[in-house]
This record gives C-alpha cells, structure tokens and sequence, in this order.
C-alpha cells in the first residue's frame, strides 16, 4: 500500500506501513488492524449496552422518580456536549483525510484540534459535575445531603448517571492521552510512511465514543424530560 | 533417553551441565524451545507457542490451587455436622474452588493454551494477529491471578462464586471488592484473547485454508471468541456495578434503593451460561481432532459439526433464564428458557452422534488421548442429559440448588473439559516438548481419573435428589454414607491427576525423543517438526486438501 | 412411616427420598421417565462405542469398506428425534409447573418470612414459629413469602419444592399434602454464614392434629388483630383512621381492588402493593392524593408488614372491622 510519494509539494510526506515480520502482505496487516479494532469496539458497545440495560429497567419500574431526576440534569451542557463531539468526530475526519494524501502539518494540527475538542468536553463535563456537586446531586457522597432524597429511586438514577458519563468520560480522557502522544509522534518525520494505519485505526474509536455519548444523551438527559 | 546417574545430586548436575542431553545441532532454525534459554527471554516473547506454554504453567498451578480447596471440601464433608471448619472457611473454601476453578482454571484452559500453541499453526499461521496484545493478556492474567490469590491470602470471599446480590452488596464482610476485581480483570485477558482469535482466523489463514477445510478445533476457537466479544463486557459492567454498589452503594441492585436484585442475576447469568459453552466448546474441539486421528478416518459431518459449534455459541446467549426458575421469574418466561434449553441439546447432540460415526469402521488405537476422548463422550452425555433434566421446570423446582446441580456441572466440567484438557494434553505433548510420554502410565491415570470421578460424582446425583442442599457445611446425618463414598471417590481422583504431573514432568527429560507425527495425523501442526522451530514453518504452506484427510490410507486398507 | 415421632435422621442411608403430595409422586414419576429415555438414547451409544473400540482395533482384520454417500435422512433422525422425545419431558414438566405457580383460591395462606439465619411462620390465627412449620395434609396451604435481608430459598424436598424469598417482593408456593409425618425443611440458597443451618422440621398433620396445635400454640390473637394494634402503635391510623385531619385514603375495603394510580391506569393492591405502599409510598403515586406518607423502611420489619396487611385485609368497604379472627383466604396475583 506504500503509496510512493511522487515529488509532492513541500510538507507532503510519503504515506504506507511497516509490515510487521508475521503478516505476510500489507494489505493483511491493515485488515487486521482495523478487523480487531472493530471487534474491540463491539464488545464496548456491550459493555455500555449493560448499563443502558439498567436504565431502561429503572425506567420501566420507577417512571416518575427517573422524570424528577432528569429534569436536574443539565439537559443545556448536554446539549452542547453532543455538538462538541460531532465537531470532533469531523475533525478526526479531516486527520484522516489529511493523513492519507501525506500532509503531516495539517494532519498534526487536525489531531490536536480534536484533542482540543475532546478536552473542552471534559472541562464542560466536570463544570456539570460540580454544578451537580453545587445542586447537591451527589447521593454517593454519604455525609452530604442530596436534594431529591425523599424518593431511593431517583438516587439509583442519578448514581447510574455518574457511573455511565463517568465510565464514557474514562473513555474520552483515554482517546485524548492516546490522540497527543499519537500527535506527538506524527509530528516528527516518517510517521505517516510507518504507520499511517494507526491514525485511521485510533479514527474508529474516537467515532464510537462520539457515538456512545450520542445514545448517552438522549438516554440519560432526553427521554422523559 | 539417557541413563539417569545412579545419585540425585548427579542428576541434578548432568542437567545443569547438559541442559538438553543428545541434542545434534544442525543449521536449521532453531525449535521455539531452544531458541533462547533465559527466563527474560520468555517474559518477553510475542511468539504464541511459548505464550501458550507460560498459559499452560499458570493454569496449572490454579488447577493446584483450585483441586486443593476442594480436597478440603470434600475433607470436611467426611462429618454431617462440620467441625473440621468453622462454617465461614467452608464458605470460603467453595467460593475459592468455584471462583479459581471457573475463571482461572477452565475458561482460559483450552482456548489459551492449545488455542494459543497450536490453533495458528494449524491455520498455517506465523503467529496471532497481535502478538504483543497477546503477551499483555498473558500480564493481565498473572495480574489478576495473583492479586486474587492474595485476597484469598488475605482475607477470603464467602459469596461463591455467583456473587449474588444483595449478599455480596451489602451483608458479606469479606474481601469481595479485591476479588470482583480481580475476576473484571482477568475478563480482560479473555476479552483480547478471543479478539486476538478472531482476527486471526479471519486475517491469517494460509494460502487456499478455506474456512471449509479448517479443522473442528479452530471452528471452535471462533466460537469461543465470539463468545468472549460478547458476552464477558456484561459480565465485566455487572460486576464493575457490584463493586460501585459495595462501595458507594449506588444501589442497582438493592431493594431498599428502589434496585432490583434480580436484575443482577439477569446480567450474571447472560454471561455466565454462555462461560458454560466457552468451557466445553473447546473440549469438544479438542474431542474432533483426537478421536478421527485414533481412528484414522475423517470425521463424520463435519460441516454439521462445524455448523454446531456455531449454533451452540448462538443459542447458548438465549437460554440464562434457566438458571433463575424458582427465583420468582415469570411463568412465561420460564416456559420460553425451558424450551430453549432443550434446544440447545440438539447441536450437542449433533457432535456426540458425528464422534460415535467416526469410529465406526474406522481403524482404533486406543492409546492415551482416545481414552481421555472416550471417557469425555461418556461424561459428557452424562452431563448434558442432566442438564435436561433440570431444564425440566418440575424437576429444577425440587434439585435447585441442590448436589444434583453440583453433579450435573462437574460432569460436564469436570468429566467433560477437564478430561478433554487431559487428553489434548497427550496427544499435543510430542508438539509441544518433543518428548514423547510413558504410554502404560497414560492409560494407567486415565483409568483411575475416570472411576475416581464416577465415585466422586455419582453419589452426588443422588445426594441431590434426596434434597441435601448445596453449599452446605452441616447436613442431616442420613447423608453421611454417600457423602463419605463420593470424598473417598476424590481421593482416587486426585490421585489420577498426580501421575500425569509427574510422568509428563519425567518425560521433558528422559521421555523418549518425538518424531514430527507420531501419531500419524493430518493437522497442519504434524507437518512441522516436534518441537515447531521459531517461525513454525520451514516454508510457508499451501492448502489443497480437506481436513481429516485419511481417506487415502482408508481405500488402501 | 407414619405418626409424627419418626425422625428424618433415623435412617442411616435413604436413596429415595419420602414424598408427602400427589404431585411429588408425579415429579417422581416425571424423573423416572426421563431417566428411561435418556437411558435408551444413551446405552446405545455407549455399547456402539464400546463395540467399536474393540471391533475395529488396528491390526485386526476386519471389514471397514463404508460407501462415502452420506445419510442425512438418517443423521437429521437422529438428532430430531430424540428431541421431539425429550419435548414429551419438557412438556410434562411445565404442566406441573403450571400446577405449582397456581394456588387454589381457598388454600390456607401462610407467611414466611427469611432473614440470615432463621425462618419464621406465621399462621392465620397468629401462631408463630422458628424453623419449624406446621401444615395441615388433605388441604391446599399457600405460603406467602418475603425476605427481611439477603435471598434465601425455602426448600420442601418430601414435597419436591422449593421457592426463593426475595428482600422487597413476595412470592408463594403452595401444595397439598397426602399424608402425615416429619420432613425436613431448608434453605437452599446460600445466605452467608449460617446458610447451612438455616432450617427445620416440616410436621404434616391430620386436620384435627393441627387444629389442636394450632390451640395449643401461643397467641390466640389473630394476625389481623395484632396488626391493628400495630396500626396504631405505628402512627398509622393518626392519617387513614376515620376522622383524621390528613388527607390520606381509606383503607376499607382497599385489598383487592383497582387503585388509580397518577400515571394512569390502575393497580390491584395485593399484599405486594401494600407492602411496597408503606416501606416506599413515593414509588407508584396514586391519583388524587398528595404524597405526604413518610416511608418506613429500615423502620417496620417484614414480620409486622405481613401483621399490617393481614388487618388491612381485614378492612371491609363499610370501615369496620370484620371478623378479625379470620383473615379470608386469598387469591394470589
Ligand atoms: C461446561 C459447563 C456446562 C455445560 C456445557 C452445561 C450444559 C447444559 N446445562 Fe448446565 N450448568 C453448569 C455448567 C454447564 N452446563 C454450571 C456450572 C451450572 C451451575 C451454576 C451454579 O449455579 O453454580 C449449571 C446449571 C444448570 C442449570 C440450572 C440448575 C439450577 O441451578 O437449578 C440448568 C437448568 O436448566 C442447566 C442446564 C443445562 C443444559 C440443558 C445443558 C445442555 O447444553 C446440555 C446439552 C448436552 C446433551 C443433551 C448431551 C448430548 C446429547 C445426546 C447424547 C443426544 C441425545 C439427546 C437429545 C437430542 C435430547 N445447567
Ligand atoms: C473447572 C471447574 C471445577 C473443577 C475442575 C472442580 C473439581 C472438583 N470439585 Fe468442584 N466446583 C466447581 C467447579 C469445579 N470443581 C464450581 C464452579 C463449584 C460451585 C462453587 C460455588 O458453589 O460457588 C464447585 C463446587 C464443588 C462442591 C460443592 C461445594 C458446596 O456446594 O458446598 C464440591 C463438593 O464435593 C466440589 C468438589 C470437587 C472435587 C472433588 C473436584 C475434583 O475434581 C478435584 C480433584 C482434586 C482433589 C480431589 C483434591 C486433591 C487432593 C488434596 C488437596 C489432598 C486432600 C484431599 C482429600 C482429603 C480428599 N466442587
Ligand atoms: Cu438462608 Cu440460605
Ligand atoms: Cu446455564
């Protein structure tokens, strides 16, 4: 798949792989890497579908208490959330793309705009959490006294609230250590004529964890508002 | 073999002096073994046959671990009324047994080792698709392995192994947070494992492997591997939930927080019924490689077992229910579980029928591993079948719970894997060292293994329909004489799984040197020398023949 | 063995366990027959293979020409008929079930309650006992169960049942034994320390023995009764009694019948809804009420909630107590 690079405008690198000793042609090596990417990400999607399960259960047998909680939730820093990831998930995009003509500046500084983005996520996403903090949402803080306490059911919403944005915050704050080493790395000469593969294979998992945030969403936040 | 010095310390020394007597060195690759000898050299290889053998190490010492918690079961179960243990070690005892014996010992068994040292060749790969991944999921077992042997060092777990809630959330004061956590992490290991297997049958295969010419025990390992997809990340979040719940006490699964404990029954069993099918599929994989080659004819079907192994990784993910029938479950559902677990008799039926056609008119060496095969068909039935029986609602309604549940799973797992691990075990052993083993003691502790389980397990079927209680450390003396017969029976079978320790360690040494098919088998494994050199094959291979391909011989005959 | 003097333990190796009801001998017919089937499809493959192994040793001579034209008819047949046979089972089994999961209408109702490491009947007239229980033969007995903590499973092997009890929700087994004696009685699921304690003597008597008992036993205040005075001890009727200043429902004549609940539709209140209603009023809101009940969780335990129910069941619609000696039979959900 090494591309060779014919005399390209400044700043244009040559794009392939290194085939590692095992793989017999490059084209293996490629579909393997993507293959087990996405075999990986189907059984994340299991792991969250656990929690969606319990959710959906929760709704099913305390309706009113998952209303009183959602109603809490700041549905507007959701919101915003969600178009900041869409943003993101279209500049990984534009990585990509970059990276596959061979333009390393641009590629680099898609990377770390999506970094950027994924960050301003986080930020948003602990000014919530202390606003809930604020609210006194927290029900697993146990000296502190929680504002909906009357009803045990909507404690078992919020702190399934906390464990699922946490466990996808998890997520996020991996996909942007691995997205600044990665363009750290991409930065320095050759990257893209070793290991191209890598930026489009990471590209998969920072699609997923756009794509869980876009069923946490309305699962948590939306549906019966 | 040479002739061991008249003193040990003599031994001792020729085998320090001489690390592989009588080997001619010749300027061909060198084998995987004896590529490099230092310790580091095997912690940090990517190359899957010595994974697989770290695998085969590790898994070993949990088997010691597992088998010695329940020699004490059993040890205890000698008296009706329990004094050799206080009740709480009883209770962290069994936990011990069912916990290592299920997540360290069985899961990983067939699929980590065999499935790592030889599924590859046998595709005629030079390896998994992602050695280093699989060299982390060796780290993250022996992490996981050993934090768990410390909780159990430490401080015990007295849930069992099912960690059912709200015991495990709320009442249990043991360790049960380092142990949950150990068992989510050794989860990880199985996860990438099956990822690992998954891309490398699809990826890897050599040159005309079709996905019809692959023999059984692959078809197996990608069952397997879905299963490991799909199912442990359920597992994995619903105990990540029990941790949160013990503590933060969030409350999924607690009644007085408005959770339902139920519900994590629901999550534990969609995981751990298909665990049930990750433990014997292999078995069976192992079963169709050994019984055409000591038949020396193709197995019968085999696009129907094939087809099986896949039919039993589906159906197995719609069958948990049956393991919650009394617990208040509605009718309805139970009726729907019920059916769908007899359905699942129908695959196994399949592979139990295709291995008896195998036989029949085949050519029969009845050596070590056909008699461990053997053995597993009888076992195996036997298990399953009972299994039925409790599928039936009336029936499960009064041995829930009961020794004839204890009966059914070690039949299955124990009669059943276990005896399969034993026999893969043999039949692999010149692949995997090089050495050939004592034929006369192989038979020897196969036949003790199979009545010692028999007088293990056997009573237990009765103990059960007589409605003594599993997990239970003080039982009504009428039980006594059954419960003495089946601890007596452990004890023949202990003593099974002490030969094949000792003969097969004998034999790295002083077995008799392994030409590359001793058995005059067909896997592509047989094609390369005993013990496999570096890359495992001289030149990569081509593939123009069905597996089992001993037709040939068969019309000379 | 009949008489209630024989021991359980008396017998030094029992391979068949006692049963007490027509529908154990049924189960037991039911396991029997299964076992025959399995036998039949199993010995063959059992003698096949053991044939084999010696007929078609290597090195022996023997005939092992096979045409290569497979049978499927004939391996399709044997898969499919074997299942169809086992179905007979799977169907024989879920018809007794389906007699386990429905008590009938006038069976005598009995509440159990589990906690870790003990049982605790209580009988209609307000008779209690530890561990132990004490059934009538020749009628239908229901038992009501709940437990106080952890799961544990009540366990009847001479009547081949066994049901689990649930921390916050009721479930029942019921059946009707066929003759008298002393049976043992577990807890089968594991519960923690004293799991394997956890357990009794069942004692069947003819009707007039448990009459007798049931004199001889304790209280002669009936569940109901003690509930009313739990009623009052625990504040309740300060709201629901009549000329109370709260608005609160009443709650004569409430068992059994359709409440409106705030998010539509209606729900039936059964011992399970009253039990939820008063450990955790803000869950299923009813119409027309302001929630203002304060929830008694970790404040009323499970024994007292069955004494409350069974004097709310008692309740007739005019408000007046009836009979409180008898709590009616009831049907279960
Ligand atoms: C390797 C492990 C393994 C396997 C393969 C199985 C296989 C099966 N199991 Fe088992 N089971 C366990 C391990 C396993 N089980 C464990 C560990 C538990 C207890 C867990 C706990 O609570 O701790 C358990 C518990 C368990 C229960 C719950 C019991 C209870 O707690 O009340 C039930 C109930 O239905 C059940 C059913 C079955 C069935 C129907 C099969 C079937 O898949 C069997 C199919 C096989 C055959 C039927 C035999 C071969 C076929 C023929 C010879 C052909 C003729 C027959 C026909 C065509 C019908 N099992
Ligand atoms: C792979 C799985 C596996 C394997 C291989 C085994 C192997 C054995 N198991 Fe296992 N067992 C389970 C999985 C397994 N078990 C599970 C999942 C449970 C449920 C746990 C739970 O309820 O949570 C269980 C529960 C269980 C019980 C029920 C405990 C109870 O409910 O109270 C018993 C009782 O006899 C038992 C016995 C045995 C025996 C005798 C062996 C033998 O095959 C082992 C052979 C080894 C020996 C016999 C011991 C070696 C000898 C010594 C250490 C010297 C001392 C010996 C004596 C004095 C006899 N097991
Ligand atoms: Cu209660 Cu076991
Ligand atoms: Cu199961």
């Amino acid at each position: 798949m090494s591309a060779a690079a014919a005399q390209a405008p400044a700043g244009i690198a040559e794009v392939g792989i290194e085939r590692e000793e095992h793989f017999t042609t490059d084209g293996q090596q490629v579909h393997a890497a993507r293959f087990g990417m996405w075999c990986w990400l189907l059984t994340e999607l299991l792991l969250f579908a656990g929690l969606f399960l319990c959710a959906l259960i929760i709704r099913i047998m305390h309706p009113a208490s998952v209303t009183a909680t959602t109603t809490h939730l700041k549905f507007w820093i959701g919101a915003t959330n969600t178009a900041v990831l869409i943003v993101s998930s279209f500049t990984m995009s534009g990585a990509i793309e970059l990276s596959r003509i061979g333009w390393q500046r641009g590629t680099v500084r898609f990377m770390l705009a999506t970094a950027a983005l994924g960050t301003l996520f986080l930020v948003l996403k602990g000014y919530e959490y202390y606003q809930d903090f604020d609210e006194h949402m927290m029900p697993f803080l146990h000296g502190r006294r929680y504002a909906l306490a009357q009803d045990p059911s909507t404690i078992l919403f919020t702190d399934l609230y906390y464990v699922t944005t946490g466990l996808h915050g998890l997520h996020l704050t991996t996909g942007v250590s691995i997205l600044l080493v990665m363009a750290w790395m991409a930065s320095r000469p050759g990257f893209l004529q070793r290991h191209q593969n890598r930026i489009e294979i990471f590209g998969l998992y920072w699609h997923f964890i756009d794509l869980v945030w876009i069923i946490v969403f309305p699962v948590l936040y939306v549906l019966n508002r | 073999m040479t002739p061991p010095p008249d003193s040990l310390i003599g031994t001792i020394e020729t085998a320090l002096r001489e690390p592989h007597p009588g080997r001619i060195t010749i300027d061909r690759e060198p084998d995987y073994l004896h590529d490099e000898h230092t310790l580091w050299s095997w912690l940090t290889t990517t190359d899957h046959k010595r994974i697989g053998i770290l695998y085969l190490l590790s898994i070993t010492a949990f088997f010691i671990v597992g088998a010695f918690a329940a020699g004490l079961i059993r040890l205890s179960l000698v008296v009706p009324n329990g004094q050799i243990f206080s009740n709480d070690t009883y209770n962290k005892l069994f936990t011990i047994h069912g916990v290592v014996m299920i997540w360290f010992f069985l899961i990983p068994s067939i699929p980590a080792t065999f499935g790592n040292f030889i599924m590859p060749i046998m595709i005629g790969a030079k390896d998994v698709a992602f050695p280093r991944l699989n060299r982390t999921s060796w780290y993250i077992f022996v992490s996981a392995s050993l934090f768990t042997l410390f909780t159990v060092v430490a401080g015990g777990v007295d849930t069992g192994w099912t960690f059912y809630a709200p015991f495990s959330t709320t009442f249990s004061n043991t360790w049960v947070v380092p142990a949950l956590i150990g068992v989510i992490v050794v989860g990880f290991s199985s996860i990438l494992t099956g990822l690992n297997f998954i891309v490398t049958i699809h990826t890897m295969r050599a040159p005309g492997m079709t996905w019809f010419r692959m023999p059984i025990f692959v078809w197996t390992m990608y069952a397997v591997s879905l299963i490991f997809l799909l199912a442990t990340p359920v597992i994995t979040m619903a105990l990540i939930l029990l941790v949160m719940e013990r503590v933060f006490h969030i409350g999924v699964f607690d009644p007085a927080l408005g959770g339902d404990p139920v519900l994590f029954e629901h999550l534990f069993w969609f995981y751990s019924h298909p665990a049930v099918y990750i433990m014997v599929l292999p078995g069976m994989g192992v079963i169709s490689e050994i019984v055409p080659v000591f038949s020396q004819k193709r197995l019968f079907g085999y696009r129907f077992v094939a087809y099986a192994s896949i039919g039993l990784a589906s159906l197995t993910f719609f069958v948990w229910g049956h393991h919650m029938f009394v617990n208040g479950e509605s009718e309805t559902s139970a009726l729907v579980f019920s059916v769908l677990s007899f359905a699942v008799a129908v695959p196994s039926a399949v592979k139990v029928y295709n291995w008896t056609a195998t036989i029949y008119k085949g050519t029969l060496r009845l050596d070590t591993p056909m008699l461990y095969a053997m053995g597993y068909i009888g076992l195996f039935v036997v298990g399953g079948l009972t299994g039925l029986f409790l599928a039936t609602l009336a029936i499960d309604e009064h041995v829930h719970d009961t020794y004839f549940v204890v009966a059914h799973f070690h039949y299955i797992m124990v009669g059943g894997t276990a005896l399969a691990f034993l026999g893969g075990l043999h039949y692999w052993w010149p692949k995997f060292t090089g050495r050939l083993y004592p034929e006369a003691w192989g038979r020897l502790s196969a036949f003790l293994i199979f009545i010692g389980f028999n007088a293990t397990f056997a009573p237990q079927f009765v103990l059960g329909y007589l409605g003594m209680p599993r997990r239970y450390h003080n039982y009504p003396p009428e039980f006594q004489l059954l419960n003495i017969l089946s601890s007596s029976g452990s004890l023949v079978l202990a003593l099974g799984y002490v030969f094949p320790m000792v003969y097969l360690g004998w034999s790295l040494r002083y077995g008799a040197k392994a030409p590359p098919n001793p058995w005059n088998a067909k896997g592509l494994e047989w094609t390369t020398a005993s013990p496999p050199p570096k890359h495992n094959f001289e030149t990569p291979p081509t593939v123009d023949f069905p597996p089992y391909d001993y037709r040939r011989r068969e019309t000379r005959v | 063995m009949s008489g209630k003097d024989v021991n359980p333990g008396d017998f030094p190796l029992a391979l068949w366990p006692p049963s007490a009801s027509t529908e154990a001998v049924q189960s037991d017919h039911l396991i029997l027959g299964f076992t025959v089937l399995t036998l039949l499809l199993t010995v063959p493959i059992f003698l096949a293979i053991a044939w084999f192994a010696v007929h078609f040793r290597a090195g022996k001579d023997v005939h092992r020409e096979y045409s290569d034209k497979r049978n499927r008819l004939l391996e399709v047949s044997w898969m499919l008929v074997p299942f169809l046979l086992t179905l007979i089972f799977f169907y024989w089994g879920a018809k007794l079930f389906d007699i386990h999961k429905h008590p009938p209408a006038d069976a005598l109702r009995i509440e159990a309650i589990g906690r870790q490491w003990m049982w605790k009947f209580q009988h209609p007239g307000g008779q209690a006992e530890i561990n132990d229980l004490h059934v009538p033969s020749g009628e239908p007995v229901m038992i009501n169960m709940i437990s106080q903590d952890v799961i544990h499973s009540l366990y009847l092997p001479a009547l081949r049942v066994q049901m689990e009890t649930l921390p916050g929700r009721y479930t029942q087994l019921w059946f009707t034994a066929n003759r008298t004696g002393t049976f043992r009685l577990y807890c089968s699921e594991y519960c923690g320390t004293d799991h394997s304690r956890m357990g009794g003597l069942l004692t069947i008597m003819s009707p007039a023995d448990y009459a007798q008992w049931l004199r001889q036993s304790g209280t002669s205040i009936s569940l109901a009764s003690q509930g009313r005075a739990l009623f009052s001890s625990y504040g309740c009727s300060g709201c629901h009694g009549a000329g109370s200043a709260v608005r609160a429902p009443s709650l004569a004549g409430l068992y059994g019948s359709p409440v409106p609940m705030l998010a539509g539709g209606t729900v039936v209140a059964d011992s399970g809804y009253i039990h939820d209603k008063i450990l955790d009023p803000d869950r299923n809101l009813i119409a027309g009420y302001k929630q203002v009940m304060p929830a008694f969780k970790g404040v009323i335990p499970e024994d007292r909630i069955v004494l409350l129910t069974a004097y709310i069941k008692s309740l007739s619609p005019a408000g007046q107590d009836t009979q409180p000696g008898q709590a009616g039979p009831e049907r279960t959900p």
